[in-house]
């Protein structure tokens, strides 16, 4: 077993929240998990190291730049040496920026994209070190994997 | 008591309107988290947003969950062992930005527990029966766990 790694955690509220910490559930005792989240609803659990961050969706594509600034900060003061999302616009955000600090990033579209990759998994196909997809018919078996699902 | 909730990114009135108009008519409890929605319930109590503590303590308190098809609250349902009915938002009807709550709902009908409507009609069919409805146990435990194990080996690489 290599050593505890710390991961850098995001995705927007809702269902891909939801997803991502039942994901990261399973991951906590072997991880060290940092959080960030656009939600002020939402209210961490003790043990939890949660960043609020601000909320973009592809509505308000403006709201990439100061999210972009405030994942950038958390990156750099967190040197996560793992980033992790579930989508969507705050992940593509945190995947780039990984890419750019050499971070190692991993993608996992959501279940809810059943028919096709999510628009913004599209965005960060190419660019992801690790991209998984919940359903095998999306799998290509080379890049876009499928290694099971939420539920 | 029933829980209708539509998620916090859009309204859905058409959700929120065929629920609260069955429920009049039938003298059933219902509370609703109706987001920025137009409409607003006669019947149902409802609140725009709610904290996740109070999201959860309100879906615990119901017997029957009815939601847009949002992931958040099917997974939450099934974890919560209620049985939830999901009616797709439609993208032809300026309800989402595209149609994959559409293309979700043929799959989400297969899960234990998850019952599925397209449209009011659909839905009041359902609600007539509600008292039947059973929740499903808990699904796709060993998938979840090959993720996470496959992501943790990820994570290590």
């Amino acid at each position: 077993m290599t050593a505890k790694r710390k991961v850098f955690a995001i995705s927007s509220p809702g269902g891909h929240w939801i997803q991502l910490t039942r994901l990261c559930a399973g991951l906590e005792a072997e991880h060290e998990i940092v959080y960030a989240l656009p939600d002020k609803l939402f209210k961490p659990k003790r043990d939890q190291k949660i960043y609020s961050v601000i909320d973009v969706s592809a509505d308000d594509k403006w709201k990439l730049i100061p999210c972009a600034f405030q994942v950038g900060y958390i990156l750099l003061k967190e040197r996560p040496q793992v980033i992790l999302s579930t989508g969507a616009a705050p992940g593509v955000v945190a995947i780039l920026l990984g890419k750019l600090l050499r971070i190692r990033t991993i993608w996992i579209d959501s279940i809810a994209n059943v028919q096709k990759i999510s628009r913004s998994g599209e965005l960060v196909k190419n660019r992801a070190d690790v991209f998984l997809t919940q359903w095998e018919h999306l799998s290509d078996q080379q890049h876009v994997l499928f290694k099971g699902s939420v539920l | 008591m029933i829980f209708v909730a539509v998620g916090t990114q859009f309204p859905f009135d058409r959700l929120i309107r065929c629920v609260d108009e069955w429920a009049l008519a039938q003298g059933v409890e219902v509370v609703a988290q109706i987001a920025t929605g137009e409409y607003l319930p006669t019947h149902a109590r409802y609140e725009r947003f709610m904290t996740t503590e109070v999201f959860n303590q309100t879906l615990y308190t119901a017997s029957l969950i009815i939601s847009h098809a949002g992931m958040g609250n099917i997974i939450t349902a099934i974890e919560s062992s209620k049985p939830i009915i999901v009616m797709n938002r439609q993208y032809e009807l300026g309800e989402h930005r595209n149609n994959h709550q559409a293309d979700g709902l043929e799959w989400m009908a297969k899960l234990p527990g998850v019952y599925t409507a397209k449209t009011c009609e659909d839905l009041t069919a359902l609600l007539d029966q509600h008292e039947t409805l059973q929740a499903g146990g808990q699904v796709g435990i060993e998938r979840r766990q090959n993720l996470i194990n496959f992501i943790d080996q990820a994570i290590r690489a």
